[in-house]
């Protein structure tokens, strides 16, 4: 798989930490801790909370080291989706309740190849060219979604429209978003 | 099920992995979500479709340093003290892990008897070790045939680019002595050097670190213990 040089010394890193590195750990904190720190600060909006998120998050990075697979994703992407996925899940018990969809998930085996999957992730403006085939609204919604982590709730109010409808914006959106992003 | 129908289930069910990617859904069908993906390959790849393709738009949210003290109070709750000594000052650990060598000895017994049936006397000699360590993957299993040769297998494992494994001999408190690069994909043998054959016994500890392609600078060990163990007789 072509890798940046930046993303190879990255993997190298999260590889060394998988093996007790302590050193690569440093390093690998010295490299990527400020834009973690600007990830979470942005979903979670409270300085202080993102400080006690950002040490939980580096402690789950030095704990699941061994889990990244290189060639599976990026490694900045399994960085960022770590600390996205631990932002989230703090803003996430804030929230109420809300209605549960269907749980069953059925997906015919039908994954991106890997050859494609590589190519896409190298061009990175490639998001940007399908958000913008989208209508300007929705694909804010996207983004809030993504940068700032806000629910259906909080979209739909921004929005002024109903959270009903915000859902159905979002999943037709993300199946346009998909068929775009696999071309 | 009509051909239209799988087709809208299988958008319904990609877009749900894009809506958990976004963290979208509530903490039920978020938790059940991330189940199922852990189980299906195909969901795993769609999701690392969708942090893949999202990940660009990170370069849109400005870094922001943490503040200095955080890595030492992150250390502090990982390994306790900051303070770290050498890793070969580590000898007590080491010689913790030989419980988990006899556990594997009886393994090692078996895989010797597929080999051809050495003289008696050597089978006096022979010893075994259980190479690893807490938090790494890689665990070899040593046998030492009672006449000067050691077999190495890789239970586990895997290459890391650039870098490579090196097997040391500790032995009675004295500096480590290399034997050399190992292989982690395939069976290998290494010759005891005299120095080493010289101190070799039960309770010598075999070690291996991750080293620099070519092995370690200087015959001093650099790198992380990944693996070790205390050999013992069988």
């Amino acid at each position: 798989m072509a890798m940046n040089p930046d993303a190879r010394i990255v993997a190298d890193l999260i590889a060394r930490c998988a093996l007790r590195d302590r050193a690569a750990f440093r390093t690998l904190y010295d490299r990527t801790s400020a834009k973690l720190f600007g990830v979470v600060l942005r979903i979670l909006k409270d300085r202080a909370e993102a400080e006690e998120a950002i040490q939980e998050i580096y402690i789950k990075i030095w704990q699941r080291a061994d889990r990244y697979i290189a060639g599976q994703t990026s490694p900045i992407s399994w960085l960022v989706a770590v600390a996205r996925n631990h932002a989230l899940d703090i803003v996430r018990v804030r929230r109420p309740v809300s209605e549960d969809i269907d749980i069953a998930l059925d997906i015919p085996d039908a994954g991106p190849s890997p050859e494609g999957h590589a190519q896409a992730r190298q061009e990175s403006a490639r998001i940007e060219h399908c958000l913008a085939t989208l209508e300007p609204d929705r694909a804010d919604a996207v983004r809030g979604a993504y940068l700032d982590g806000f629910s259906y709730e909080e979209l739909a109010q921004r929005h002024a429209v109903p959270i009903n409808t915000m859902r159905t914006w979002l999943r037709r959106s993300l199946i346009r978003l998909r068929e775009c992003l696999s071309l | 099920m009509s051909e239209h129908e799988q087709a809208t289930k299988g958008d319904e069910a990609r877009s749900r992995v894009a809506e958990y990617v976004l963290g979208l859904l509530n903490a039920r069908e978020h938790e059940a979500t991330k189940t199922l993906i852990a189980a299906s390959p195909a969901l795993q790849a769609e999701e690392a479709f969708w942090l893949d393709h999202f990940a660009p738009l990170d370069d849109q949210v400005a870094p922001v340093s943490p503040p200095p003290h955080l890595f030492g109070t992150i250390e502090k709750r990982l390994f306790g003290s900051a303070n770290r000594a050498g890793w070969w000052d580590s000898l007590v650990l080491w010689r913790s892990v030989a419980a988990g060598a006899l556990c594997v000895a009886a393994a090692a017994v078996g895989f010797s008897v597929l080999q051809p049936r050495p003289d008696s006397a050597a089978l006096a000699n022979q010893l075994v070790a259980a190479l690893e360590a807490e938090g790494s993957d890689v665990q070899f299993l040593a046998l030492y045939d009672g006449t000067g040769e050691v077999r190495l297998t890789a239970l586990s494992g895997a290459e890391v680019p650039g870098r490579a494994y090196e097997l040391w001999a500790i032995q009675g408190g004295a500096a480590p002595i290399s034997m050399g690069l190992v292989p982690i994909n395939a069976r290998s043998t290494v010759e005891l050097s005299d120095t080493v054959r010289s101190g070799w016994g039960e309770g010598s500890v075999l070690a291996i670190t991750l080293e620099p392609e070519g092995g370690a600078p200087g015959g001093i060990p650099s790198g992380p213990v990944v693996a070790q163990g205390a050999v013992t007789r069988i």
